[in-house]
């Protein structure tokens, strides 16, 4: 109850009842309250907002640094990635081109030995003929021969003595 | 059963005498240590402790340092930036530190037991008039005698000024009594408010005791119970807001003065 009793004694003292406007309490915590701002004000200023703000402004710096290197490293893979394509693409297109090339080469190379073959072929071709139509002719020159070699040992041996050439000649006709 | 004595817990208690120290003019002044005294050091104590380990600066921040950021980022990108703009950057560190002390002495005054110095008039009326004066110099060093056209409102009549300008001038002059009187009210109304619901909680109990239809009483208890859980919260509500609005009024006071050729 000594409480209770001060805060009597207070109502006596001060004006209203209220402990806070008891004048004789305020010079002491207007003083304290104004040094102890102060020295808030004094740290705050001095030390506590440059140094967090000074690390949310770093750290901000840091975000933005870094948002702007991977955006750069995107970029160039994407150009990267995208001359590769390109080179890919050039490649396929050579390529193609190359196979194309090398087909129509292939393919008039083929024809062009395939026309000399036929060259070389017909010319063996009408040799042969030429050759047999010779054979031919001179089989045919000898077919007389044969024919008076024959008839002549024909008459020998039906007859018992020899032809004269020159009669078998003269039997045989003028052409076999 | 104690007497309710719901101003009791504003009284002022000495805990350390100090011999009063005599101020040429004022007479003496008695800076003895009291319980209010004892709980503005421990609030500054506290407040450095914390800044100066949240302000540890690391890129990745603990949770410490994080709490610490997002109150510079209330002060910086909630208070003085939006109120007073790019010219308010210079009084960040008056703002923040005049917020987080009156929130702070506002929260701690929540916990049971503990002093409430926010709800001592002397606390309310030095930051204001602090608060007030720092205004005023502000002015008349950014603005010299110009510093007068904040009681002149633009776009009216000039035959209007002769009533407006006294009005403006009043409500100038006025401002550190609102800024004072808003804190100091707040803070008593609500501990004076749950301080008798907190009394109603043992009275009606203790009546109840009685016997017979008296057990009602214990409804009334519990009910008033309830209170003092709610009013608890809300109180911690108004505990923010009121350092809130007491830093957010500073800026707007700040930003009158600094922004007055902007044409406001």
């Amino acid at each position: 109850m000594a409480d209770a009793a001060a805060v009597a004694a207070a109502a006596e003292k001060g004006s209203g009842g209220l402990p806070q406007f008891d004048a004789s309490q305020w010079p002491g915590q207007i003083v304290w309250m104004l040094v102890i701002f102060g020295v808030l004000v004094f740290l705050f200023s001095k030390v506590f907002v440059p140094k967090v703000g000074g690390t949310i402004a770093e750290r901000e710096d840091k975000i933005g640094g870094d948002i702007g290197d991977a955006r750069r490293l995107r970029d160039e893979a994407e150009a990267q990635s995208k001359a590769a394509a390109d080179e890919l693409a050039a490649a396929r297109g050579r390529a193609h081109k190359l196979a194309l090339d090398a087909k129509t080469a292939a393919a008039a190379e083929s024809a062009a030995r395939r026309s000399e073959e036929d060259a070389k072929l017909s010319a063996s071709l009408s040799e042969a003929e030429a050759r047999i139509g010779q054979v031919k002719a001179e089989a045919m020159t000898h077919v007389r021969a044969i024919a008076a070699e024959t008839a002549g040992a024909i008459v020998e041996r039906l007859t018992g003595t020899s032809a004269a050439p020159a009669e078998v000649e003269r039997a045989l006709p003028a052409q076999a | 059963m104690a007497a309710i004595q719901p101003m009791e817990q504003f009284m002022i208690k000495k805990i350390v005498d100090v011999p009063p120290v005599l101020v040429p003019g004022l007479g003496p002044i008695d800076l003895s240590i009291t319980n209010s005294v004892a709980t503005m050091i421990f609030a500054a104590a506290m407040i450095s402790i914390f800044f100066l380990a949240a302000a540890r600066g690391k890129v990745v921040p603990g949770r410490l340092q994080a709490f610490g950021e997002i109150l510079y980022d209330l002060a910086d990108k909630g208070l003085t930036g939006p109120m007073i703009g790019d010219r308010g950057r210079p009084f960040l560190p008056y703002v923040f530190a005049l917020f987080s002390l009156i929130a702070f002495l506002d929260i701690w005054g929540l916990i049971p037991g503990q002093f409430t110095v926010t709800s001592q008039l002397a606390v309310t009326v030095t930051l204001a008039v602090v608060t007030f004066a720092m205004v005023v110099i502000v002015g008349f060093l950014r603005n010299g005698l110009g510093f007068f056209k904040l009681f002149v409102p633009g776009g009216v009549h000039w035959a209007m000024l002769f009533l407006l300008v006294p009005i403006e001038f009043v409500s100038f002059l006025v401002r550190p009594v609102t800024l004072s009187m808003r804190l100091f009210g707040n803070m008593i109304g609500g501990h004076v408010v749950m301080y008798m619901f907190g009394s109603f909680v043992v009275a009606l109990a203790v009546f109840a005791m009685n016997g017979g239809l008296a057990y009602l009483g214990f409804v009334g208890s519990a009910l008033s119970l309830a209170m003092v859980v709610a009013l608890t919260a809300l109180e911690l509500i108004v505990a923010f807001l009121q350092a809130f609005v007491f830093a957010a009024l500073t800026c707007t006071y700040l930003s009158d003065v600094v922004n007055l050729d902007h044409g406001h």
